[in-house]
């Protein structure tokens, strides 16, 4: 039993790569999952970018954006509407708060405030948190003068014809009362002060579905074409890569046949992903065909690209299979596949920059969330960033499995 | 044919091939003849263009492998040491993925590659995978994957390791076969026999070199050996003792003493006198002839085992 032991521990050491990548591999993905989601919740670390925009132009107004700029959870950029909307319409910015003409005339007269939150339709489920920081400074601050004008509005109606010295008097009794009776400034919040909320361009599907539908895809993607990038290692080992480079077969056209494969069994493989989440989720995909096709043939050719580029640096399959586990689920987390990028802190989501997984999912929310067309600079800018990905990644593994092809036979 | 002129190579600092040459003519089976780590498979990857010599010059056809590999990939054939076929496929289809690799396509690989499986005997086996085949059936296939592109040249790595000898034997007629329609042979073995059988000369090689070459009766003149005389001991012999008395090679593996003698009349009751003297009780005493198994012995000091 002790031989046994002995000799597997000594299989264990012989294979350094492999073993380091085993114990290395958890504490390595415990730090990327902590830094990633630790920082949830603390306000400091995960800012909101939020642009503002100042139509009115009012002492009011300009109160009530300075309110915002206390708050720590949100980054605050002043910008004219218009280019704000684009802005967010491209997904730069999260959402534009606009104060329209007329902002402090209406809480003077009690009016239904002109104001409005049109946030990226891909930023939906974030919106969610953004309001309660919005409505919280905006309430406080705009919420408090309108009372004290509610109350003297009050006041003077119904005790007029009093001294002042009377009506001061009447005045805290009906704050008092006021205050006492939540129901009517409630209602002045509900109705009054409501903040008229919307997506910048129409939603079509829930952005719920696109990031799990993408994500998901992504990361499992990864893993298929990882294992295909490992069948050069299996040919490598039953000699059947010897017999190919006897072949009048150059390297390059060896390698370029493995990346067709590659490709085309991941654009087939999302095809079929994302059909089926159109069929049991709903999520329409024929009039965005032409994009939804370009960004998977995209994806297909960076994610292939890295499976060939992980079967290029490592010398088995076993050590293949502890890096990938490794670079997967590090991407996968940090590029927004598992949870929404959002929920990270700021750095951590701009270290997702260099996932592939971000890209990918990102340009999902350009076409499904966002509407922006095929042709839509933002949109290729994603598709651009993919090729770009698999053009160094390949270029990478190709010169790297050139230079082991000697070692392969 | 094949023209190999002073190549070398070196992995790192361990130079595994120092300086071989030889010349095949067209038509010719030509045997490699060495133990593991001699230097063989080295000299058929670089026959095979798996990589090129760091010095030296090899010619196939006329045509330098630094210059013309893709033409000279064309002509030749390659049998690798290992069984390098797509297991869950079946035969069928690794003789037409193969096949296709060197450009024979459409009605004329279907027809070569029924060829090859009924010459090779296992046609009506064709549509099983290769993993639910024997051993010496795999070694079968691996050779008729070679043959599809009817190659002039075939380099034969060790073709029979770990088959049957039903499978070998057949293996074996399949290359003379190959060799008597005029097909130039490479084969590397390190069995004695399977070199005598087939290859009518023989380079032998050894720590990276041909330490002799030609048919086995010029070896034989060379290595000045006539008779093996093999002693099997009830217990293990001093090899050092015995060469020193006798004052001829003398090689013990385990309880048995093979000694080379250019006279076995001669020098036989000297040998069992010695045996004797030293306390070496006898169990059975063989006289051969010379053959590549006493030549090589003769030549490296060392013996060839599987």
């Amino acid at each position: 039993m002790f031989q046994i032991l002995r000799k597997e521990l000594k299989a264990l050491v012989k294979d350094r790569r492999a073993m380091m990548l085993g114990l290395l591999m958890p504490i390595i993905l415990i730090s990327v999952f902590s830094l990633a989601f630790g920082g949830m919740g603390k306000e400091s670390d995960n800012k909101t970018d939020l642009l503002v925009s100042d139509e009115d132009n009012s002492t009011t107004s300009k109160n009530v954006l300075q309110g915002l700029d206390s708050v720590k959870a949100l980054a605050i950029t002043r910008m004219p509407s218009d280019s704000a909307i684009d802005f967010v319409k491209k997904g730069k910015f999260s959402a534009v708060l606009i104060l329209h003409k007329g902002f402090s005339d209406s809480v003077k007269n009690l009016r239904h405030l002109p104001w409005e939150l049109k946030y990226d339709a891909a930023q939906s489920i974030q919106m969610q948190m953004m309001m309660q920081y919005i409505a919280s400074s905006l309430f406080g601050n705009v919420g408090k003068t309108m009372t004290e004008r509610m109350v003297m509005k009050r006041t003077q109606s119904q005790f007029a014809g009093m001294d002042s010295m009377t009506q001061l008097i009447a005045m805290a009794q009906v704050k008092k009362s006021m205050e006492s009776n939540s129901g009517a400034i409630d209602d002045m919040q509900k109705n009054v002060m409501k903040i008229q909320s919307s997506p910048v361009e129409k939603q079509q599907d829930n952005a719920g579905i696109v990031q799990a539908v993408a994500g998901t895809a992504v990361m499992m993607l990864m893993f298929s074409l990882t294992a295909m990038g490992g069948r050069l290692l299996e040919e490598k080992e039953n000699g059947t890569l010897k017999r190919l480079l006897c072949s009048p077969l150059t390297t390059g056209g060896i390698l370029s046949g493995k990346m067709m494969a590659s490709i085309s069994f991941a654009v087939i493989q999302l095809l079929i992903m994302f059909s089926f989440s159109s069929t049991v989720f709903g999520l329409v995909l024929v009039p965005k065909l032409a994009a939804v096709l370009l960004l998977i043939i995209a994806t297909a050719f960076a994610c292939s690209s890295f499976g060939m580029f992980l079967a290029a640096i490592v010398k088995s399959r076993d050590q293949l299979q502890s890096l990938s586990t490794l670079a997967i689920l590090s991407m996968s987390v940090i590029g927004g596949s598992m949870v929404p990028s959002f929920l990270m802190p700021s750095w951590m989501q701009s270290v997702g920059h260099v996932s592939i997984n971000y890209w990918s999912i990102q340009g999902f929310f350009d076409i499904f969330q966002r509407q922006l067309p095929i042709t839509d600079p933002v949109f290729l800018e994603k598709v651009g960033v993919l090729i770009l990905f698999g053009l160094v990644l390949s270029t990478a593994a190709f010169r790297l499995f050139r230079k082991n092809v000697m070692s392969m036979a | 044919m094949i023209k190999v002129e002073n190549i070398t190579k070196s992995y790192g600092k361990t130079q595994a091939v120092k300086g071989i040459s030889f010349s095949i003519p067209t038509g010719e089976c030509y045997g490699l003849l060495g133990p593991n780590g001699a230097g063989k498979s080295t000299t058929i990857n670089m026959l095979s263009m798996l990589f090129q010599p760091d010095s030296g010059q090899i010619t196939i056809n006329g045509m330098d492998i630094r210059t013309s590999t893709a033409d000279i990939k064309r002509i030749l054939g390659v049998v690798p040491q290992e069984i390098a076929l797509y297991e869950k496929f079946t035969a069928w289809d690794n003789l037409l993925f193969w096949g296709g690799i060197y450009g024979v396509s459409g009605k004329e690989l279907h027809t070569k590659a029924e060829e090859l499986l009924k010459w090779v005997g296992l046609f009506d086996r064709r549509k099983d995978a290769v993993k639910d085949y024997s051993g010496g059936m795999k070694r079968r296939v691996n050779m008729a994957c070679s043959l599809l592109h009817s190659p002039k040249v075939l380099l034969l790595d060790e073709p029979t390791v770990g088959v049957d000898p039903q499978s070998r034997n057949l293996i074996f007629e399949l290359i003379h076969q190959l060799n008597k329609d005029g097909m130039t042979i490479i084969y590397t073995t390190h069995y004695m026999e399977e070199a005598e059988k087939l290859c009518r000369r023989v380079g032998i090689i050894d720590s990276g070199l041909i330490i002799a070459q030609g048919t086995l009766d010029e070896l034989k003149l060379q290595s000045k050996v006539n008779d093996m005389i093999v002693i099997d001991c009830a217990h293990t012999p001093d090899e050092k003792f015995l060469a020193g008395k006798l004052g001829i090679d003398v090689s013990v593996h385990e309880n048995t003493a093979t000694i080379l003698s250019s006279d076995s009349k001669k020098d036989l009751s000297k040998i069992v006198n010695t045996c004797t003297e030293a306390g070496y009780e006898i169990n059975r005493i063989d006289i051969q002839k010379a053959n590549l198994e006493s030549v090589f012995l003769k030549m490296t000091g060392k013996q060839l085992r599987d």
